[in-house]
């Protein structure tokens, strides 16, 4: 009795092997992917990688299920990813603040550049450069002149750990010109301080209403490209001054996941997201497709990542 | 204008809309943990494809049903089901554990839906003016405004002043905890990358009203568990029950009008949500009632007071978002991505180019309280019936709902050690006698009050000169002193009279 049965259970192992050699050679994926998004259900980030699962589902064969990790301004979730298994089966829909501009200022318990590999960089709002329709500053340099001739002025930003603020810091110091960073909670809060006269600037994406309507005037752009919808608006570096924040919405993978697996997740969200079903919601949404492949995106993290972290051991002195 | 926003609604998608939206959100609201922004956030995506009109009344009567199923499971189980009902359970669960259940339950209804009555029809009148008033509230407005509501919790929280101050600065320095908001960096986090985020608003929460609770029953022993409390007559023709009419609702006019008042004038502000307008409409109503000793131990006024303020705040928090396309909370944050996908771009322009849409949706938000009327009094003949469940049966339900609920908020096991922390707290301040409330005022108001003040001092360069120069931050402080002095004044006499018989 006791040998039928280690009979049977080789029998049934050895079955067990052949199978799971099966599941092991089929083709990826085979079960629901993971989409971790960084902030909270119902944002623009969210709102976006929801729509873009849904697109990638029926090219990947497989449901694409969203997973909300909000707090931390985007560290928790980069966290967790960074320490998921690398199969292929976990992504994140990150952006420019957990990817280049926190690590570079504080501890956070993962490395951008060593723990993931991104996959496609598909959209990023550009950040302006605002003054209030009745500022007296017509331009950046006209701006930049006033503060160095003694005004103070005061820029809002999205919070304490924003890429904006970095950005606004070293133009402060490569200028000489007096600015003073005021933290809000998130980019509304902000632009609403603007409205209101509160401070002299903001440094916010999503103005091209408020510009168009003549409530604000936008005098450059942070990205080290121009805006599409205001051609003529100089980016910093147009404006002569070596300074760059780039905005960045990109898929990353943990690192270690397979070429293959990678390769197919990147093909399908590229078709995703270069669908005219997708450009149509992130017009609704106000925002950008943009798209660039992963190493590119790995590119434009590791420059700035080096620049902010120099930006921030001279802050400390 | 208003009547072809009304044309626009007769439609029967429309209807579905607007009862599945009610249905949906009373049932979200009632269970701890679950609250509006969630629901809203997971039925966005069902909205895609609709028309904007049926899709935004059924988000937002989502919102609306949300906010009053919260109060259910504040008054029958003494679990807010949102934060902004925990001011309801005060004396709400006090009137169910009496057998009044069923009347404070269709108080709160009656409440919450003049609460929202009232904010719309502002909203309908005043949304672009009110909407520059927002814009006027900067950091130094908003110091003095939430200095303000401190001292407001403070001085009109009933008992001892000293208590409720101590209380609120527990609430405050609980606040401090996690990153720094104009550094960004780390305070009192222990290294533990979990805390940065500080101490989640529901998982205390629910901690204090809810675990603290389990605690105190399980530390009471078993001869002085409360016996099962009585449903009493439904209909309300009984001793305990008293009819719920409009010679009730008429009698409390004065508090439903200003709890009103202040729900949609704080809902305007950013940032501040609905919990603090409940706790500030509640004291205030204490303070003017002339049987204050009644209140907290179920008083009707007690439950109107607050379900009035939390309702109207939804049409008041509305106003910056749709005119400015500034949300002032999560839930219009997520409702403003809802507009934004419908082609409704919040903004200057809105009113304007979708006036109509936007009029309807004003309308439906008036019309929406008649399924939040029906749903709600058709679930409180069984819902009333929780309250006969024995406690400790019913302990066990409510342990596994407060850790369900402080998990979900974002699916994190820190957020459980500090719930379950938060209720050791709060079952040992209860036994000692010291008021919760303010300690979770303090914990809402205390991280935008220091964010505001030292935005204020950097836009100044450290100077007070800001608060002077400001026309309502100075009044907002003469309010709270006048406040404070008129608080004394009394206490004066009446130790005074006190002191002559």
């Amino acid at each position: 009795m006791p040998a039928l049965r280690s009979r049977w259970l080789y029998l049934f192992s050895a079955l067990l092997m052949v199978l799971s050699f099966s599941v092991w050679s089929s083709d990826y994926p085979t079960r629901p992917i993971t989409l971790v998004v960084p902030y909270g259900a119902g944002g623009t980030t969210d709102i976006s990688a929801r729509q873009l699962a849904r697109l990638a589902e029926p090219l990947l064969g497989q449901p694409v299920v969203i997973e909300n990790r909000p707090g931390g301004g985007g560290v928790n979730a980069m966290r967790t990813v960074s320490r998921a298994a690398p199969d292929g089966y976990t992504l994140i829909a990150t952006t420019s603040s957990p990817s280049f501009v926190a690590p570079a200022l504080r501890d956070t318990g993962y490395d951008p550049i060593r723990d993931f590999t991104p996959i496609l960089n598909y959209s990023g709002p550009w950040h302006g450069v605002l003054v209030g329709a009745d500022s007296p500053y017509h331009s950046l340099e006209e701006l930049l002149d006033a503060a160095r001739s003694g005004s103070r002025l005061t820029y809002a930003t999205a919070g304490a750990l924003s890429g904006a603020r970095l950005a606004f810091t070293q133009l402060g110091r490569q200028t000489g010109a007096k600015l003073q960073h005021v933290p809000f909670d998130g980019a509304s809060g902000a632009t609403a301080a603007l409205l209101g006269h509160h401070v002299d600037i903001a440094l916010v994406p999503a103005y091209r209403d408020l510009v168009n309507n003549g409530q604000l005037g936008l005098l450059a752009v942070l990205d080290d490209q121009p805006d599409p919808d205001f051609p003529r608006v100089p980016t910093l570096e147009q404006s002569g001054h070596d300074i760059q924040f780039p905005s960045i919405v990109a898929l990353m993978v943990p690192h270690g996941v397979s070429a293959e697996r990678a390769e197919t997740l990147r093909s399908a969200f590229r078709e995703a997201a270069s669908s005219p079903e997708f450009a149509a919601v992130m017009k609704k949404l106000n925002q950008p497709v943009r798209l660039l492949p992963g190493d590119e995106v790995e590119a434009v993290i590791r420059k700035n990542l080096a620049a902010y972290h120099q930006l921030a051991e001279t802050l400390k002195r | 204008m208003l009547l072809d926003a009304f044309h626009a609604l007769l439609d029967i998608w429309v209807l579905i809309a607007a009862l599945s939206g009610v249905a949906v959100g009373i049932v979200i609201g009632a269970i701890p943990g679950l609250g509006p922004t969630l629901a809203i956030a997971l039925l966005i995506p069902v909205t895609f494809t609709m028309p904007p009109i049926p899709s935004l009344i059924l988000l937002l009567g989502v919102y609306q049903g949300a906010i009053f199923g919260g109060s259910i499971s504040a008054i029958l189980l003494n679990v807010p089901g949102t934060p902004s009902s925990a001011a309801t359970a005060l004396d709400g669960h006090a009137m169910a554990r009496q057998g009044r259940a069923g009347e404070a339950l269709r108080v709160a209804l009656y409440a919450s839906v003049f609460g929202n009555i009232f904010s719309c029809l502002v909203l309908i009148v005043l949304a672009q003016p009110l909407a520059s008033l927002a814009l006027d509230f900067g950091p130094a407005q908003m110091t003095a405004l939430m200095a303000f509501a401190l001292i407001i919790i403070v001085l009109f929280s009933g008992g001892s002043i000293l208590d409720a101050a101590l209380m609120t600065l527990v609430g405050v320095a609980a606040g401090i905890v996690g990153l720094d908001p104009i550094e960004g960096l780390p305070r009192f986090t222990f290294g533990s990358f979990a805390a940065e985020d500080g101490l989640a608003l529901i998982p205390v929460l629910i901690g204090l009203f809810a675990m603290s609770e389990v605690f105190l029953q399980v530390f009471a022993g078993r001869r002085t568990t409360p016996p099962a409390a009585d449903v009493g007559p439904l209909s309300g023709d009984g001793t305990s029950n008293r009819p719920v009419g409009w010679l009730t609702l008429w009698k409390m006019r004065v508090t439903l009008i200003v709890s009103s008042t202040i729900g949609t004038f704080i809902g305007i502000l950013p940032g501040i949500g609905s919990t603090v307008p409940a706790f500030v409409s509640y004291n205030l109503a204490r303070s003017r009632s002339s049987h204050q000793a009644r209140f907290g131990q179920g008083e009707p006024e007690g439950v109107a007071a607050p379900e009035a303020a939390n309702n109207a705040v939804t049409g008041g928090a509305l106003v910056p978002m749709l005119s400015l396309g500034i949300p002032g909370d999560a839930v219009t944050a997520v409702i403003l991505g809802a507009f934004m996908l419908q082609g409704l771009t919040p903004g200057p322009f809105l009113f304007q180019q979708h006036g109509v849409e936007v009029y309807a949706i004003f309308e439906a938000l008036i019309l929406l309280s008649i399924p939040c009327v029906l749903f709600g009094l058709a679930m409180f003949r069984g819902a009333v019936h929780i309250i006969r469940i024995r406690p400790r049966h019913l302990f066990p339900v409510i342990a596994i709902l407060a850790i369900f609920g402080a998990f979900s908020v974002n699916n994190s096991l820190f957020d459980v050690a500090v719930m379950l922390g938060a209720g050791v707290i709060g079952f040992v301040l209860r036994r000692a006698g010291f008021p919760l409330p303010p300690l979770l005022i303090g914990l809402i108001l205390g991280p935008p009050l220091e964010q505001s003040l030292r935005q204020a001092l950097l836009t100044s360069a450290g100077s007070a000169d800001i608060f002077f120069r400001s026309p309502i931050a100075m009044g907002l402080f003469a309010v709270t002193l006048l406040c404070a002095l008129g608080v004394m004044f009394k206490r004066y006499r009446q130790t005074h009279r006190r002191d002559q018989a």
